[in-house]
């Protein structure tokens, strides 16, 4: 099992919850769509996935061990078996497109000369292999979601999480996106999408979880069960 | 995931181009830091660093000099010890004065004995007594001067009892008290060298604690990111110790430099006499002391690296 919550709630400081009575399961090689209104928690979910909020109550595994109080030590192992495409890139401004790619390899202490031909090989898949030396400030936002997307499947990683992956790109890269995550998730990666697209939803015809008022549910006519 | 990861890259478009590493240093490949400047690191610490790093050295050289010189003085009044003869006339003085020479002469220990010229041994006391008054109004002692072998204490020993006995107005004096007197100076210059040191080591520590408080807190987002894609604590302290290590080289470099035309400048002037009216000693570089001026720059710029390492971890811990 990848991930697996079983009630979990989500409270930002004294606030009401924001994501309530969560139960959901993710296992290896599955590929779930996330979709509700703004505001409904997608993000606030994804950000307890990759690790970046506690939950503030319930039962929270991933890659089988309790996430929910995982220590210090054992989150970085954790979140290297993660890429994440932030909605808002989170690019570093003072480094090359190359080394922001590169960012996850040089954190898991790879060699240059080890990754450099991986790192490339992805820019120039995005279409960006002209740009590898350009910042992020010089980047469009379509040139920057495709950096952050390179930088989340640089690893090869075992979860790939995309909060928004295609709100930045012409419909063309768009479709080579979701066919790269398609792509990626029948050779073994589970996938987690959260979009507003539903035309994308539709047309790939993957499972749909459907967040509403922070409550988690099956989308009706989607296949797969939360 | 298999190793054939992305398979739609070969599929719809090979690689066209891959990046050749840029070069820095030595051929080797450029790291840019990943953890960006911010607030006081960068220029400014690495000025204060040059500052740290020059008065360090200073400090350094002044222990270096006090040692010098208490060590040239210390080794004077050892291998030399005075007898003066008193006496009720100048007829008395002589006798004991021709008696002490005669005890002195091929005594163990003794390496030379020179009688102190009478006009000579009277100058002495005209900055008390005016010009010529001395040898004019007063019965002015003889003195002798006796070059002794080093470690001769029981040698000494015997001729001060043989002089005592053929000569009793004769009164040997091994400067004893100027013995003490000197070593209290010296040690109490190192301890405020030392002192010295041990303030601008704590400023070195305290810039670098609030430069790199300053530093992750400017770049927030950037540690925050560098978590999320699997950094440890660990790894983003030693990427802020590298990056203060180079500024604080840097820093430390440069104080080095100027402390070197500092302390040039004045082994010159010691040299030509123009410093103190030449009290100072003739000094030159030799190996250990270059070794102890380059640990100085070295302590500083080691004690800002580790000291943002400690101050980082421990700032991730609680605020991260």
């Amino acid at each position: 099992m990848i991930v697996e919550f079983d009630n979990v709630g989500l409270a930002y400081d004294d606030e009401p919850e924001t994501l309530s009575d969560i139960n959901l399961q993710i296992r290896e090689g599955e590929f779930r769509f996330l979709t509700g209104p703004s505001g409904a928690g997608k993000t606030s979910l994804l950000k307890m996935i990759y690790l970046a909020q506690q939950p503030t109550r319930g039962r929270f595994l991933l890659f089988g061990e309790d996430a929910a109080n995982a220590t210090r030590d054992a989150l970085p192992h954790l979140r290297r078996r993660i890429g994440v495409v932030f909605q808002e890139f989170r690019l570093l401004d003072h480094l090359t497109a190359f080394d922001n790619v590169a960012l996850p390899m040089k954190v898991a202490g790879v060699y240059q000369n080890k990754y450099r031909e991986d790192v490339s090989e992805l820019l120039n898949w995005v279409g960006l292999g002209h740009r590898m030396d350009a910042k992020p400030p010089t980047l469009s936002g379509g040139e920057k979601q495709r950096v952050a997307l390179a930088r989340a499947l640089v690893t090869k990683p075992d979860l790939i999480l995309a909060d928004e992956p295609t709100g930045n790109v012409d419909p063309s890269m768009s479709e080579r996106i979701m066919k790269l995550f398609v792509e990626l998730n029948r050779l073994g990666a589970a996938v987690i999408v959260a979009t507003h697209d539903l035309n994308m939803v539709q047309t790939i015809g993957k499972p749909v979880l459907r967040l509403s008022d922070g409550r988690l549910s099956r989308a009706p006519g989607a296949g797969g069960a939360p | 995931m298999s190793e054939a990861a992305h398979p739609e890259l070969d599929a719809t478009e090979p690689a066209e181009t891959v990046r050749a590493p840029k070069k820095g240093m030595f051929g080797r490949p450029r790291r840019e830091p990943l953890i960006p400047d911010a607030g006081a690191a960068g220029a400014p610490l690495t000025a204060v660093i040059a500052v740290m790093s020059f008065l360090a050295v200073l400090s350094i050289a002044a222990v270096l000099v006090i040692n010098k010189a208490a060590g040239d003085w210390m080794t004077t009044l050892r291998s030399e010890v005075t007898i003066q003869v008193k006496g009720a006339d100048r007829d008395d003085i002589e006798t004991g004065v021709a008696e002490a020479l005669r005890v002195l002469d091929g005594a163990a220990g003794v390496l030379s004995a020179k009688r102190m010229a009478p006009d000579d041994a009277a100058a002495l006391l005209d900055p008390w007594l005016g010009e010529g008054n001395a040898q004019a109004f007063l019965n002015v002692p003889a003195i002798i001067e006796v070059k002794i072998a080093p470690d001769a204490e029981e040698e000494l020993a015997l001729l001060r009892t043989r002089l005592a006995a053929a000569a009793p107005n004769a009164a040997l004096d091994n400067h004893a008290g100027w013995h003490r007197r000197l070593e209290r100076a010296a040690r109490s210059g190192q301890t405020l060298a030392f002192s010295i040191l041990a303030l601008i080591m704590s400023a070195a520590c305290a810039i670098s604690i609030f430069a790199a408080r300053a530093g992750l807190a400017a770049n927030y987002e950037v540690v925050s990111l560098l978590h999320l894609v699997g950094a440890t604590d660990q790894f983003i302290a030693s990427e802020v110790q590298r990056r203060f290590f180079v500024l604080g080289l840097r820093g430390a470099l440069g104080g080095l430099v100027v402390a070197g035309l500092a302390i040039g400048g004045a082994i010159m002037a010691a040299r030509a006499g123009v410093a103190a009216d030449g009290f100072l000693p003739q000094f030159e570089i030799n190996t250990p002391m270059a070794i102890w001026l380059l640990a100085a720059p070295a302590a500083t710029c080691l004690v800002t690296a580790l000291t943002a390492r400690l101050t980082v971890l421990q700032a991730l811990k609680s605020q991260y």
